[in-house]
């Protein structure tokens, strides 16, 4: 029947515009059904596809859950008239093939009752299938009342990396700032205020709630509330910029004694060995990681124009992470290097750029990586008092 | 004798180079407009091939973040801009006057100088490549990562007069094929009796004329606030990043239907013919293809979900986005229609119609899920969009496109394209955009975001993207035979004669390949589907079909002279262009370089208006190199 390029042998009389032909109608049909056929086994494999860290079908929350329940119907819909429509069409293809000596055949130009049908239908199904997704905008835009008092927390996005600040962890007034990796106690709302110091971010945790832009100039708001402990993955979503790939996060979630703790342990004086004490020094070094970093003992975190800032000396906003308590993380770096343990660290120390390529750092602390060159000027000793420093952060 | 009109003399030439710089001819320039956009296609989709091999195994190295978002965006922006629309441009070219009874398009210098602006343009725009300072901000270019604080090199400033320059042609376009439908028709052809295509022809340059207003206001003040300190994007001066995506948006989602009503009007012209029945609920179609071009420019916040406008704006733009999906659909199911009942014939072209509305149906049910904003929430910059922009644009408009270049080629050149290598072709597409671009979706709702350069292990993302990048490489062989099917057949390729599909429209009813002046006679329209009234009027008598008109005798038919002045003001655009993206260390140079681009379009302008269209004493109606418009 002539769709195949292998059976393409299909005469015709010659006469331009004829439209006898010879054809055998008959294994020409397997390949689109074949082709179904391999899409379904497709989604089957996907449907058992291996744990993903950053899956939309598993939520551990209100919003996410709320969000994928509405993508669910919306799938077995589309899936419906996927199935009905295509259906149609490979019938049409098949029951009205042009056979040899067939007559010209009957000229329909339409059917009003048809077209209105098949007008209406559609319109009553997107408007049933609309109402009900604005319900849940609006169910889904602030946390239900009953939840209990939300948890403040700021996020600022940064090229490339994710500060977070809690200005009141406690309820007591306790101001936190950490970096990279976000803790929340669990069954709780979180509110997150989103800023951004540079260009467009997005916040994206799928298994907790779709994203939201994080913007300079505004300052939007989003929910979620995780409903078991653990870690969730989060990325940034929008371009921003070389290395936007590497933009990522963590959630821990803790339970409530967890979480207390940690706010308690929050920003007292580390315990410092020996080498950790001259590790500091390097630290604090003129054009060495102050620059953009703080810690415990170098400053406190303070509010200054409803922003927690103000992390090395001078007040301003550091533009690096903040290491209070970097040793408590399990990754750093944006994310991008895993597990946080002393071998980890002194790579990055070495040379960050082999770890996360175009990262600031190198090209900041000045003292430590002269000449744009991105490999440290440090000896083997110091760099293992450096990290020696930061894996007693905590 | 050549007329002169100031300094230059009147070109003559109707052969060889020349001929091809000066043609004013529809036929040559939707020549011109397809090759040109057909090799910008075929760059795009080289860049793609970067993207595939990066992405086919994570943590991969092939290229660094850099290379990386330079390919998606030059990709994106070439696929959008510089292939798909002008191949629909080339199609508006070609068809329009010969479906519609008219000798040429009402404006022809103006058809010309629109194809050299977007050619030179184009070419303005990948000098980015050769000075290595490639635009990398995305085809959406969001503010504020396209200030010169943060996208300190001159990619963005190529990116955005290039598209200033091209938009001047797009635009020049548009109301040129506007006046040729409303003014040009043959008698008889009301507006109920225009092919469809045409009717999406006159819809898309609606929307053209409206949208690209918009977006040239956005990228002057992008230009502005690169080049001369206005804070219009700046945010550390208070500037408005978001004003940016409406302004993009409110052009972006028009653009959207710019790109496929074309393909639609192609489809809807070869299902009737390979059908043998006249389009199912003509009036419906075209009411539908009216109502998304006025729905079209009420969308545009489904881009802005996640922008934080707030419930009641996503709400809005949640029902709108929602209901767009009836007159798509309705399109979908009258083509459904056609084919009930019809008498199907499997020829290349129809296999790329089927094709496109088999993909158009993916396509559009994955829009659906995202128009639906607390969906989108977690699919918004994701692969599932990534999928989603493919089954429309690729599965829709390229096919579209395909369809249209196998079933017009024989009017262009009287050479049939090989059925069999357009099988090949055919079925390497179909299965080859399946499996690279299906698996995107899971990729997508496994949290995959779009534009990462990398990606570790352990997400779940490794299988679908090997998928996808194998795809690729079907659908690259997919091209290469076509390329070879082009080249062999204009040889080699049986000869089609005026009319190989037995079609309905006006085109086919004159010689393949059509005379300089199309219709020596104009024809009086008697229906929709004109040609098939006659032929069957015939046939019903007894009579022989009526073949192509003979050809008429030279100087019988005055047709527009060839000009140079096009060519010379469009060359002078786009020195006003290339001018402001001179960087000698001294900003101030850049006036005075652009200024004389604006003296040489000025001179153009001034020596075309005192031109007259046709040259008195130019014999060209019948002249022997003036027919073949593919030789």
């Amino acid at each position: 029947m002539g769709f195949l390029p292998f059976r393409s042998r299909n005469v015709t009389d010659g006469t331009p515009g004829s439209f006898r032909q010879v054809s055998r109608p008959g294994l020409s049909r397997v390949p689109p059904l074949a082709l179904l056929a391999a899409m379904a086994v497709l989604a089957l494999l996907v449907a058992c596809s291996p744990q993903s860290n950053m899956s939309t079908w598993e939520t551990f929350g209100p919003v996410a859950r709320g969000q994928l329940h509405l993508f669910n119907v919306l799938l077995w819909v589309m899936v419906v008239v996927f199935v009905l429509v295509e259906g149609i069409l490979l019938y049409a293809i098949i029951r009205y093939r042009r056979r040899p000596g067939q007559p010209l055949p009957h000229q329909t130009h339409g059917n009003m009752p048809l077209e209105i049908a098949w007008t209406i239908i559609p319109t009553i199904l997107v408007l049933a299938v609309g109402g009900w997704s604005v319900a849940t905008l609006f169910r889904l835009d602030q946390p239900p009342a009953s939840a209990g008092k939300p948890l403040e927390v700021v996020v600022t996005g940064h090229q490339w990396w994710w500060e977070f600040e809690y200005p009141d962890a406690d309820g007591a007034g306790k101001v936190i700032s950490t970096a990279n990796e976000l803790r929340v106690p669990v069954n709780r709302p979180i509110n997150i205020t989103l800023h951004s110091d540079d260009v467009i971010h997005s916040f994206w945790v799928p298994k907790l709630a779709g994203k939201m832009d994080v913007i300079p100039t505004r300052s939007n708001k989003m929910w979620f509330q995780a409903d078991a402990t653990g870690t969730y993955y989060g990325q940034c979503a929008e371009l921003c910029g070389v290395i936007h790939a590497l933009m990522k996060f963590r959630v821990q979630v803790l339970t409530n004694a967890e979480y207390d703790t940690w706010v308690a342990g929050y920003g007292k004086a580390p315990q410092l060995s020996a080498d950790a004490l001259k590790g500091q020094a390097v630290f604090q070094g003129a054009g060495t990681c102050t620059v953009c970093h703080t810690a415990s003992g170098v400053d406190n975190p303070a509010v200054v124009d409803g922003r927690v800032a103000g992390f090395n000396s001078g007040g301003a906003i550091a533009p690096g992470p903040n290491l209070t308590d970097l040793a408590t993380r399990t990754s750093f770096a944006a994310g991008t290097v895993e597990p946080l343990n002393p071998d980890n660290l002194r790579k990055w120390i070495n040379n960050p750029n082999d770890l996360k390529p175009s990262t600031h750092m190198a090209g900041r602390a000045k003292a430590l990586y002269p000449d744009g060159s991105t490999k440290v000027t440090l000896s083997d000793v110091q760099v293992s008092d450096l990290v020696a420093y930061l894996m007693s952060l905590k | 004798m050549a007329t002169t009109t100031g300094v230059l003399a009147r070109p003559t030439s109707y052969s060889g180079v020349w001929s091809w710089l000066t043609t004013v001819d529809h036929k040559r320039i939707g020549v011109l407009y397809g090759a040109t956009a057909f090799i910008f296609l075929l760059i795009a989709g080289l860049e793609a091939g970067v993207l595939r091999a990066q992405l086919a195994r994570p943590n991969s190295t092939i290229v660094d973040g850099q290379t990386f978002n330079a390919m998606f965006t030059m990709h994106a922006t070439t696929m959008i801009f510089m292939a798909i629309m002008p191949m629909s441009v080339a199609f508006f070219n070609f068809v329009v006057p010969l479906a519609i009874g008219a000798r040429d398009v009402a404006f022809p210098r103006l058809n010309a100088f629109s194809y050299w602006v977007f050619l030179f343009g184009a070419l303005l725009m990948h000098t980015s490549f050769l000075v290595g300072q490639i635009p990398d901000a995305g085809w959406f270019s969001y503010a504020n990562l396209t200030s010169r604080t943060f996208s300190p090199e001159a990619g963005l400033d190529f990116w955005a007069i290039g598209l200033l320059v091209m938009g001047a042609s797009s635009v020049a376009g548009a109301l040129n094929f506007t006046v040729t439908i409303i003014n040009m028709r043959a008698p008889g052809m009301s507006l109920w009796r225009m092919p469809v295509f045409i009717w999406m022809t006159l819809l898309t340059s609606i929307l053209l004329v409206l949208a690209f207003p918009v977006i040239t206001v956005g990228l002057i003040e992008l230009t502005m606030d690169r080049n001369f300190g206005t804070n219009f994007f700046n945010t550390s001066a208070g500037g408005d990043p978001v004003l940016w995506q409406h302004l993009f948006w409110v052009f972006g989602h028009p653009e959207v239907y710019i790109l496929i009503l074309p393909a639609m009007g192609i489809v809807s012209e070869i299902l009737p013919t390979f059908s043998k029945k006249p389009l199912f609920g003509y009036p419906v179609v075209i009411f539908s293809g009216i109502v998304i071009a006025i729905m079209g420019w009420a969308v545009w916040s489904h881009h802005m979900f996640t922008v934080g406008l707030g419930p009641v704006a996503n709400s809005v733009f949640t029902i709108t986005t929602m209901l767009i999906a009836v007159p798509t659909g309705v399109k979908i199911f009258n083509w459904i229609g056609t084919m009930w009942g019809g008498s199907l014939e499997f020829k290349t072209p129809m296999l790329f119609a089927i094709g496109f509305i088999a993909l158009f149906i993916v396509g559009g049910l994955s829009g659906v899920s995202h128009a639906v904003s607390p969906s989108d929430f977690q699919q918004q910059d994701t692969y599932y969009i990534v999928a989603h922009i493919h089954y429309v644009l690729f599965g829709g408009s390229i096919f579209g496109i395909f369809a249209g270049i196998y079933y017009w080629f024989p009017k262009l050149t009287n050479r049939m394209l090989g059925e069999g290598l357009g099988k090949w072709h055919f079925w390497l597409m179909f299965i080859g955009m399946n499996i690279t671009f299906f698996p995107m979706h899971f990729a997508g709702l496994d949290g995959m975001p779009r534009r990462i350069y990398t990606y570790p292990v352990g997400y779940g993302w490794e299988v679908y993207n090997l998928l996808s990048s194998l795809g690729y490489v079907l659908l690259f062989v997919g091209f290469v035979m076509f390329v070879h099917n082009i080249f062999h057949s204009l040889k080699k390729g049986q000869v089609a004669g005026h009319d190989p599909w037995d079609a309905p429209t006006l085109e086919w009813s004159i010689s393949s390949p059509p005379p300089e002046y199309n219709f020596a006679e104009i024809p009086h329209v008697r229906g929709l589907d004109h040609y098939w009234i006659v032929k069957r009027e015939a046939r019903a008598a007894g009579q022989p079909v009526p073949g192509p008109e003979p050809h008429a005798a030279p100087g019988s038919v005055h047709m527009p002279s060839p000009s140079y002045w096009p060519l010379v003001t469009a060359f002078g655009v786009v020195w006003i262009g290339g001018g402001m993206l001179i960087d000698v260390g001294w900003d101030y140079i850049k006036f005075p370089i652009s200024f004389v681009g604006g003296l040489i379009a000025f001179i153009g302008v001034v020596g075309w208006a005192n031109e007259p269209a046709s040259a008195p004493d130019a014999h060209h109606g019948g002249h022997e190199a003036g027919h073949g418009a593919a030789h």
